[in-house]
């Protein structure tokens, strides 16, 4: 049940419902935080003894309260329900003839007292925080300052362990944007990437194919550049030369016409 | 008293954004005699608190800060053009203070005392960085276990969870209650 009301609105109706003598008034179930404070609200307002309380009574009241509404809607009223369930329940353990021992022991009641004492707890501690935090803003602080410089030394922050799961979601969802871009990066031909390759052999004469390789925008298109430097050295186009293991490949251009190239040794 | 340690005191704070703390004055002025110290802050909150000023020195979230008195609050909202600051729901108040009362707690644990369930309270609060996830209980589920934080200290000007309002404080406002009623 998580309404959010207006302090405002509750104070006035809790003024109007203490005035009243009689039962005449349409009491909103919203306006009750939840059914243990709907059940003091009736408790205080029949004047019980919260540690000897009628349950037939505040049963009925409180079923009553329930009945004025047209129909229960199960996501917000369900804790209602429960609680009457539990009054209903404590009634029947009553009416159940027990042994007077246990009988004296343990009050079938005691439940719901310790919850509702509890709650009154919670309740008074709530309107002692309101107080302060009335106070408070009424107190106004600075909340902006200069940047003070701190060149070299990072500030450690203490974070908690939703901040860091919400830096990690932020940090996913860029990243999944960039990989959005390269799903969407343009198709690339293996027969255009040949002819794109053997153009800028004709007008450089060689290629450093490691700097060609990273400058390729993607890695599709890189990946599409390596597989069309094999076809092009198997259709016997290019010479590709490999000095050392992990170091550039060197591309030119096979002169068909003359078989006898300055480059003696050539891996096909 | 040491008039100057006293204005030194009230330039650091002035320009402290969070409450400033006694180790962190320590850590700027280096080693001096506690009890001086001691007496030039209280000297200093002493001084705003009477003089017919604005502004004032408190206690607060473990520190020192400068803010406006309360009673000059409509003016500060005239100039900044705001009505009324909002203030928590009732629903996370509720929340809120059983948190605070009974931490470290399981939102399970919360929900059982209020009666009602409490989502949606704990994600406005973890929002406002008024209550923290510190681990999971070594219980069935694994439930995540929350707490207050310092911001929530700030907030309603406590200077520690000591500061809240103590058990027999309240036990005094249900005997009054209970002598109305009756």
């Amino acid at each position: 049940m998580e309404q959010e009301i207006q302090e405002l609105q509750e104070n006035q109706v809790e003024t109007q419902v203490s005035q009243a003598t009689s039962d005449g008034y349409q009491v909103k179930l919203e306006i009750f935080e939840g059914p243990l404070d709907l059940l003091l609200f009736l408790i205080r307002k029949k004047k019980i003894d919260i540690h000897d309380i009628p349950i037939a009574v505040i049963t009925r009241d409180y079923l009553e309260y329930l009945e004025k509404k047209d129909q229960i809607n199960l996501d917000r009223e369900a804790e209602f329900l429960l609680i009457a369930a539990l009054l209903i329940y404590i009634k029947s353990q009553m009416l159940l003839p027990r042994e007077q021992e246990a009988a004296r022991e343990d009050d079938p009641r005691q439940i719901l007292v310790d919850r509702l004492l509890e709650y009154q707890k919670v309740k008074i501690a709530c309107s002692l925080l309101r107080e302060k935090e009335e106070d408070q803003l009424q107190r106004w602080r600075r909340t902006f300052l200069p940047p003070v410089a701190r060149p070299d030394e990072l500030d450690l922050l203490e974070v908690s362990l939703f901040d860091l799961a919400e830096t990690f979601f932020l940090i996913l969802k860029r990243k999944e944007k960039e990989n959005f871009q390269i799903i969407r990066g343009k198709d690339i031909s293996a027969e255009e990437k040949m002819k794109e390759m053997v153009h800028y052999l004709e007008k450089h004469g060689s290629m450093d194919f490691l700097e060609y390789f990273e400058n390729q925008e993607t890695l599709e298109e890189a990946l599409v550049s390596f597989f069309c430097l094999l076809e092009l050295i198997k259709n016997h186009t290019v010479i590709a030369v490999q000095e050392q293991l992990f170091q550039t490949i060197r591309v030119w251009l096979r002169k068909t016409r003359q078989p006898s190239h300055p480059h003696g040794s050539s891996h096909e | 008293m040491n008039e100057q340690l006293k204005a030194i005191l009230e330039v650091l704070i002035f320009i402290s954004q969070e409450p400033l703390t006694i180790s962190k004055i320590k850590e700027v002025l280096g080693e001096i005699p506690e009890e001086e110290l001691e007496e030039a802050l209280q000297s200093l909150v002493a001084d705003y608190q009477q003089g017919q000023r604005g502004i004032q020195v408190i206690k607060s979230g473990g520190g020192f800060i400068f803010t406006t008195k309360p009673e000059y609050d409509q003016w500060v909202r005239r100039l900044l053009q705001i009505e009324k600051k909002t203030k928590l729901s009732s629903a996370a108040l509720e929340t809120l203070s059983i948190i605070a009362y009974h931490q470290p707690i399981t939102q399970a644990e919360i929900s059982a005392i209020r009666g009602v369930d409490s989502t949606y309270s704990l994600k406005t609060l973890l929002q406002k960085k008024l209550i923290k996830i510190v681990g999971r209980k070594k219980a069935p589920g694994n439930p995540l276990v929350y707490r207050t934080t310092e911001k929530f200290l700030q907030y309603f000007g406590l200077n520690s969870l000591d500061d809240l309002p103590k058990e027999e404080e309240i036990a005094k406002i249900l005997e009054e209650e209970k002598e109305t009623v009756s």
